[in-house]
């Protein structure tokens, strides 16, 4: 019952204010329309005054005063970026007049209407930290997935992607907030929330949003602070990234939209290993024996596995609009090839928007369906590290072998021929995606101003992969004797939203009200049967078939879900000069027991527009200075599913116990915290946002900090207290906090055309992680993390209280007078710092070192005109974030070339350190990567042909990278370990597109 | 009308949702709850099965993929891996080339409390502990009857599973004390996720363990050789062989020795009937039929087609092989070049000696110089993914061949040893006991002792028997000389001709993390 309350309090809390009408003296009524004056379009929330009375318009912008007071009266329409208009009139008792306004920008960026949390709101009227990203700012060129279209342009926004085309990608909205539980955003697709975890949903393997064509987004919004978020509650505590698609609305008659462009993409980096020639010194020094092994060829293994990477894509959109109704149909198909061979993305998408106003605008219905498959090919996942490790003296082909490729004869563990595993094996996906939904707004007539919204949608995937290893590639001949892995993932969401909107007509107080209250339910059903075979029988079938092989295991894991919430906020408007806001959520969520299902997510947040104050608006040149300060406390809850409930898994067919004559299939008891329940992060925001010269200069500056407690945290547990030795509980916490600046100017702004028109955008943004506590009874505890390749178990990086999550955990090196490393594994307290001083080299002597995540991100972003041609570039640079070079490490000591395999390539680091044996833990490897990049350049020409416009344009995407990173990519993706990660490319593309 | 119909179906949809969907619980669908699970009688099998395969499996998915134990490499998690790694590479018998975290300061004694093997050994005990106590909890009289469970065949074979359940938790807690010394004692009476428990003295979970294993080797059911319905089930010999085993080190435990015990239990062992007896071919032991050798008493039992894991004989066969040996000799896909005798162990064996026969010398040097380097040290492939008769085994990449726990061999060194060390007993039959081990090793009787050899030979004898059986760190403590001077072996402390160890590295540290996770536990002296 309690959970009710906020809903039902939300909806009696309009009824006690519901109007009334009623009459003391002569009145009559004003009726009328706000419009801009450029666009001609209904202005929403406009404040309109007469006679003591003062109402806000409707969505289309036509608002009723009624009961004013007979006589001559002056109207006044006023709203945030626009001009105040005004007009005079006379009342007649009991008649009703007209009076329609148009109003005249004055500052756009105030005036923009950005979608929040259930609505919309005025930039300049926002409370919270919130960044929306129009089509027009959004990044150029070959971009897969939708949140590639903002990488660089919004404060705080770290987008980190994995180079692979389309692949997954990580977004970080000022910093991680948990360890075990997610720390990506929460998508909100055109009203459809997109479930929780990286792109918010399933795929074969590459981003999950890739189903969404970038070129249907119309704007994508980021709801950076707490206080702005938690309307979402649960997931909110990483930020919200909302994304709108084009409609149809504003033709007023058919519009065929065209693009189409070709691509093409090289490797910009690849390791530095060793040549023919000096592997064959090293080999002859370090390993003799094996010199008679090596056949004396030149082979640049990366030269063999990468290529030009091709690709192309077009769209088609069809838009119409009328007074009532609009649509917009989507085609697109997009090819792109990877520059490492086999690897690609073939994406067909379809999207619909339609729009409907019925019964005099009262009723309005839109529905956004859209759908797509994508065929992902990938490369072999041991091709990139056998490219690093085959020895450059062998050669690529071998006639006389069963594969037709050359490799090692041995039984021991060596690199093998990444070529053949190219042209042999194969790891393909298909996700079919479709996400759509029916929204519904009724304005019912008897009470002005209240809004009652339906929201219903579906998230359906089916996410297949299917990986295959012949059994005659020389590492499965050497072990496996081939494999297959099928897997055929689905996965089933749907939502129901309902919610009231009800501004009142007439102001309350001093100010306006702005209600907001409803019901989610959201809830998911998923299923992953896998197949995994060993020691195929027959290669013959591919991966088109089953074959029978020695060691066969089906499973299937099915999931269910489910999210109720009910919300409620309400907003306070006074001239819009002092804002405030306030709203709570209260989340039911499956993951959790019965008894801790539920949390409640209250926020307030304030506005004070100095600007409007009478002691600065006289001030010379300053158009907007608001400041801002909020406080919010928001959920997590994006762990596994039933992490709180005790249950048996089931041993399969090849982990059964023989039990006297008879194998038997197993029951394992889980290991669980009944009592786990929201992680919850407390954040505060103060803000100010500034506008200069008509907002020709503006920006923000936001100050944040995050304290996320009862951490949703897998640590290891005491002995003899549970089933397991880790145990997901809530214990733990963590902070984040960091400056954000942006600010965007209009460096050139011609009065006539044809001159240079340039814009130009910044954002800085600091943010510092800690982890301040993982065991509240200790001041000291570590877990180890960071999974390295070299070795079996080497972890390199640490949870550990008052440093940042993933720090690295290394030995401090020692260097010589020429600076380089020293090596002397005879007596180690030479080689590493012992940091403890007990004269042995051990784990003790390990401390955390730096970490992977950025302390500033910068970008810039320049767009400019001039006649028919139009460009932009963004620039971004990283500093102080760090990579561990596993590469380097794993590969760079002589040993490699002795073991019982046979020799494998090395790092050309092994000619600095001369490390003989392996040395995974020395900070000589962990690498300073901060980074200046130009990520992307674009230059557009626009032109008629027969009346129709055109525009040619051309785009390079990372046209060059800075940085003194030794490795392929100084974005090694979010955990900071490089290790044979997909190398970085450079992509030209140009393109046409045209409108009909 | 039409608006009047559209208002009152929203609100109507408003209303109704709001009201009926406010409950967001869901019940697992591809787990079974601890609730349901039990309704199937089989289920009590089944989970005893999961505690017996606690010693070989280190998941429910085959040989990986679903892990039991979380914090390292889930092959490496294996029970009798860890304990083959704990118990064989800081002594004179294996060094191990690989600089996977945790080994290297196995080789030499440097230990510390971070080590991750140590750390991973200790909580695979737990973990048998906690399932075992669960499974008692979970099939008392009390509860059978709440399910309905009365038909007597299953009562009674559940009153047989308690006993084999309370018999793996003794031989758990045995390597807990053997191993660590001071550890918390957990029983069926402690409740789940309660605070953390106390730190118990060794010589009480001593006495536990004695007290439990005799109260339930008359419970546990019958076996021996050719009774393939209890084979690699815990029977009344596997558990007269841990008490043997407990007596004999019972000084190092309780301060007071038994010998009379470690006597008489190990008669028991070799008086149970079936009787067990020396396989003819040593070698069967150790091959992928060895559940077909008379001697086997307790295994780990692995299949190829069936019980798959990164751990056990896996790991022994392939990490045995390496250097110029071809993998297909040992019925294997490849070799994973790890560990090799030390050259104290390869020095113990004297011409003739067929525990010999099988060692790799080709490219091999005596001496380990070099522990990265597999060449230095004499390869042993002791164990073998083929048959003894030199058949293929069901796969190369899983093994059949099962882990020899208990052997009876062992329990022939045990008699030996307690009776020359004053345990009482028959001294001639001692002596025979000792001859049949070495007539087997030779072939004939030409390497028979004539009478009853010092404590000292019976120690070379158990190297030169039970190699890479993982019992030699328990031995080498109980001769005192396992950190002392008194025997240096190559690389002990980290130095290549060896010297004593710090004090108190008879003990393996208590893990670093455990000190934090449970405040009540006192760390052992020297770390």
């Amino acid at each position: 019952m309690r959970r009710l309350m906020s809903y039902l309090g939300a909806i009696l809390l309009m009824c006690g204010i519901a109007p009334a009408t009623y009459a003391q003296q002569p009145t009559g009524t004003i009726r009328g329309r706000i419009t801009d004056n450029a666009t001609q379009q209904g202005l929403p929330g406009v404040s309109v005054a007469a006679g003591g009375r003062s109402v806000l318009t409707q969505a289309d912008g036509r608002y009723v005063i009624a009961g004013v007071p007979a006589g001559a009266q002056t109207v006044r329409a006023k709203t945030i970026g626009y001009g105040q208009a005004t007009s005079d009139v006379v009342v007649t008792a009991g008649q009703e007049l007209v009076a329609d306004f148009a109003l005249t920008a004055t500052a756009v960026t105030l005036s923009e209407v950005v979608v929040t949390g259930y609505g919309e709101q005025r930039a300049g009227n926002i409370t919270g930290a919130v960044t929306a990203v129009t089509d027009s700012q959004f990044n150029q060129g070959r971009v897969i997935s939708p949140q590639m279209l903002i990488q660089n342009k919004v404060p705080g926004v770290q987008v980190v992607d994995n180079n692979d085309p389309g692949g997954g990608l990580s977004v970080r909205i000022r910093g991680a907030t948990s360890v075990t539980a997610s720390s990506e955003p929460l998508y909100i697709v055109d009203g459809v929330p997109m479930g929780t975890g990286a792109g918010g949903g399933l795929s074969a393997g590459r981003d999950p949003l890739n189903f969404l064509n970038p070129k249907d987004i119309e704007s994508i919004t980021v709801l950076r602070d707490a206080s702005s978020a938690a309307i979402y509650g649960s997931n909110a505590a990483n930020g919200v990234v909302i994304i709108k698609t084009k409609s149809g609305k504003g033709h007023s008659r058919p519009v065929l939209e065209m693009n189409t462009n070709a691509s093409a993409s090289t490797v910009t980096k690849v390791p530095n290993m060793l040549n023919a020639t000096q592997f064959a010194d090293a080999v002859a020094t370090h390993a003799p024996a094996r010199v008679d092994s090596l056949l004396g060829q030149n082979t640049n293994w990366f030269d063999e596995v990468d290529r030009t990477g091709y690709g192309q894509e077009y769209d088609l959109a069809l838009s119409n609009g009328g007074e009532n109704m609009g649509y917009r149909l989507s085609l697109g198909y997009q090819k792109q090839n990877g520059i490492i061979r086999a690897s690609s993305i073939d994406r067909l998408s379809l999207g619909l928007n339609y729009e409907q106003s019925l019964f005099n605008d009262r009723l309005s219905l839109s529905t956004n369906v859209r759908g797509a498959r994508s065929v992902d090919r990938f490369t072999p996942g041991d091709v990139l590290g056998n490219a690093v490790g085959m020895a450059p003296t062998q050669p690529v082909l071998d006639p006389t072998s069963s594969t037709g490729y050359w490799d090692w004869h041995t039984t021991n563990a060596s690199p093998s021929n990444p070529v053949a595993s190219l042209a042999l094996a194969s790891d393909e996906g298909t996700t079919w995606r479709s996400v759509g939904n029916i929204q519904a707004a009724y304005r019912p007539p008897w009470v002005e101003g209240l809004t009652a919204n339906l929201n219903m949608g579906y998230d359906l995937t089916k996410a297949d992969r299917t990986t295959f290893y012949p059994n005659n590639l020389a590492a499965q001949v050497r072990q496996g004797q081939g494999s297959l892995y099928l897997a055929n993932n689905s996965q089933g969401s749907s939502v129901l939203e309902t919610y009231v909107g009800y501004n009142p007509q007439r102001s309350v107080g001093p100010g306006v009200l702005d209600l907001t209250g409803g019901y989610s339910y959201q809830q998911s059903h998923a299923e992953y049967p896998e197949l995994r075979e060993r020691g195929l029988t027959s290669n013959l079938l591919g991966d088109n078939g089953i074959p029978p092989a020695t060691n066969v295991t089906n499973t299937k894991n099915v999931t269910d879900f489910k999210l109720i919430s009910f919300f409620g906020r309400a907003g306070y408007n006074i001239s819009d000069r002092y804002l405030a806001s306030v709203s709570v959520r209260r989340d039911g969520s499956s993951r959790f027991a019965p008894s801790h299902q539920w949390g409640t997510f209250p926020a307030v947040s304030l506005g004070w527009r100095l600007s409007e104050e009478s002691f600065l608006r006289g001030m010379a040149g300053l158009s907007d200075l608001k400041l801002r300060a909020s406080w919010a406390q928001t959920g997590n809850q994006a762990i596994g599913d039933y992490l709180y409930y005790p249950t048996y898994t089931f041993s399969d067919a090849l982990s059964k116990v023989q039990f006297g004559g008879n194998f038997i299939t197993t029951i394992r008891p889980s290991a669980v915290d009944p009592d786990i329940h929201w992680e919850k992060t407390n954040a505060y925001d103060v803000g100010l946002d500034y506008g200069f010269n008509g907002q020709r200069l503006s920006g923000s500056v936001d100050w944040y900090t995050k304290n996320t407690s009862d951490l949703l945290f897998n640590i290891p547990i005491a002995a003899g207290t549970n089933l397991g030795n880790f145990v997901t509980t809530n214990i733990g916490s963590m902070k984040n906090h960091g400056i954000e600046f942006a600010l965007d100017y209009k460096l050139l702004q011609p009065k006539t055309s044809g001159k240079l028109n340039w814009d130009l955008g910044f954002t800085a943004s600091y943010n510092k992680n800690e982890l301040t506590d993982i065991n509240p009874n200790k001041s000291v505890s570590r877990i180890l993390t960071g999974n390295i390749s070299g070795g079996v178990g080497n972890l390199v990086e640490v949870l550990q209280p008052g440093v940042p999550i993933n720090s690295f955990f290394v030995f401090e090196q020692r260097y010589d007078a020429q600076g380089k490393p020293i090596y002397d594994v005879t007596t180690p307290t030479n080689m590493y710092v012992d940091q403890n001083g007990d004269g042995i080299i051990n784990d003790s002597d390990r401390r955390p070192f730096h970490d992977p995540t950025p302390k500033w991100i910068l970008g810039h972003s320049s767009y400019f005109s001039l006649g028919k041609f139009d460009g932009g570039f963004t620039l971004r640079a990283y500093l102080g974030n760090w990579v561990y070079n596993n590469v380097a490490s794993a590969n760079g000591a002589y040993q490699n070339l002795s073991g019982s395999g046979m020799p494998s390539n090395l790092h050309a680091s092994v000619l600095t350190t001369g490390f003989v044996v392996p040395q995974y833990y020395s900070d000589y490897y962990v690498e300073d990567a901060s980074f200046l990049r130009m990520d992307n350049v674009s230059l557009g020409y626009s032109f008629d042909l027969k009346g129709q416009p055109f525009r040619l344009y051309g785009a390079v995407q990372n046209a060059f990278t800075l940085t003194g990173y030794d490795g392929v990519d100084p974005t090694a993706g979010l955990n900071g370990i490089d290790n044979n990660i997909y190398p970085r490319s450079r992509t030209f593309t140009t393109g046409l597109s045209a409108r009909f | 009308m039409k608006r009047t119909t559209t208002i009152l179906s929203l609100t109507a949809l408003l209303s109704v949702a709001a009201v009926a969907c406010t409950d967001p619980t869901v019940a697992p669908k591809s787990t079974v709850s601890s609730a349901n699970v039990f309704n199937d009688p089989s289920a009590y099998r089944a989970f005893l099965a999961k505690i017996y395969g606690g010693l070989i499996v280190t998941g429910q998915r085959g040989p990986d993929g679903n892990p039991d134990i979380l914090g390292i490499d889930e092959g490496f998690g294996e029970y009798l891996r860890l304990y083959w790694y704990l118990q064989e590479m800081p002594t004179d018998e294996a060094v191990i080339g690989w600089n996977d975290p945790g080994l290297p300061s196995l080789n030499t004694g440097t230990w510390g409390a971070s080590n991750s093997m140590v750390n991973a050994m200790y909580y695979r005990i737990f973990y048998q502990v906690m399932l075992v106590n669960e499974f008692l909890r979970q099939t008392t009289d009390a509860k059978l009857a709440e399910r309905g469970h009365n038909d007597p065949t299953l009562v009674a074979n559940v009153h047989t599973y308690r006993a084999e359940a309370r018999f793996l938790r003794a031989l758990s807690y045995w390597h807990g004390i053997d191993l660590f010394g001071n550890i918390p004692m957990v029983t069926e009476d402690d409740p789940l996720g309660a605070v953390p428990p106390a730190q118990a003295q060794r010589a009480d979970i001593y006495a536990y363990v004695v007290s439990e294993l005799n109260a339930i080797v008359n419970d546990l059911p019958a076996g021996g050789p050719g009774m393939a319905a209890t084979y690699g089930r815990a029977t009344p010999a596997a558990a007269h062989m841990l008490l043997a085993k407990l007596y004999l080190n019972a000084g190092v435990y309780t301060g007071t020795a038994n010998y009379a015990g470690a006597v008489t239990e190990a008669a028991a062992v070799i008086s149970s009937a079936p009787a067990y007896s020396l396989a003819t071919n040593f070698r069967l032991n150790f091959s992928a039929d060895n559940n077909t050798s008379p001697e086997l008493i307790f295994t780990g039992a692995q299949d190829g087609g069936n019980t798959q894991t990164w751990g056990g004989m896996t790991f022994l066969i392939h990490a045995g092989c390496g250097g110029s040996m071809s993998a297909g000799n040992y019925g294997i896909d490849y070799c994973w070049g790890g560990y090799r005798m030390k050259q104290q162990l390869y020095n113990l064996f004297a011409a003739g000696d067929g525990r010999s026969s099988f060692f790799y010398t080709a490219g091999q040097q005596v001496n380990v110089d070099d522990i990265g380097n597999y060449s230095n040290g004499i390869a042993a492939p002791k164990f073998i993914n083929k048959k003894a008769n030199g058949d293929t085994a069901q796969q190369r990449g899983m093994v059949d061949t099962d882990f020899p726990i208990f052997r009876l061999a062992d329990a022939y060194l045990i008699y030996a040893e307690a009776n020359i060390r004053g345990g009482g007993g028959n001294a001639a039959n001692a002596l025979t006991y000792l001859n049949l081990i070495r007539e087997r090793a030779y072939g004939n009787t030409s390497a028979d002792f004539g009478g009853l050899p010092p404590v000292d030979t019976i120690l070379a004898e158990r190297a030169r028997e039970l190699m890479f059986e993982a019992t030699r760190r328990t031995d080498l403590v109980r001769f005192g000389v396992f950190s002392s001077a008194a025997y240096l072996w190559a690389w002990k402390g980290g130095v290549v001709g060896g010297q004593a160890l710090p004090t108190g590295r008879d003990l393996y540290p208590l893990p670093a993390n455990e000190l934090i996770a449970n405040p009540n536990l006192t760390q052992n002296p020297g770390y």
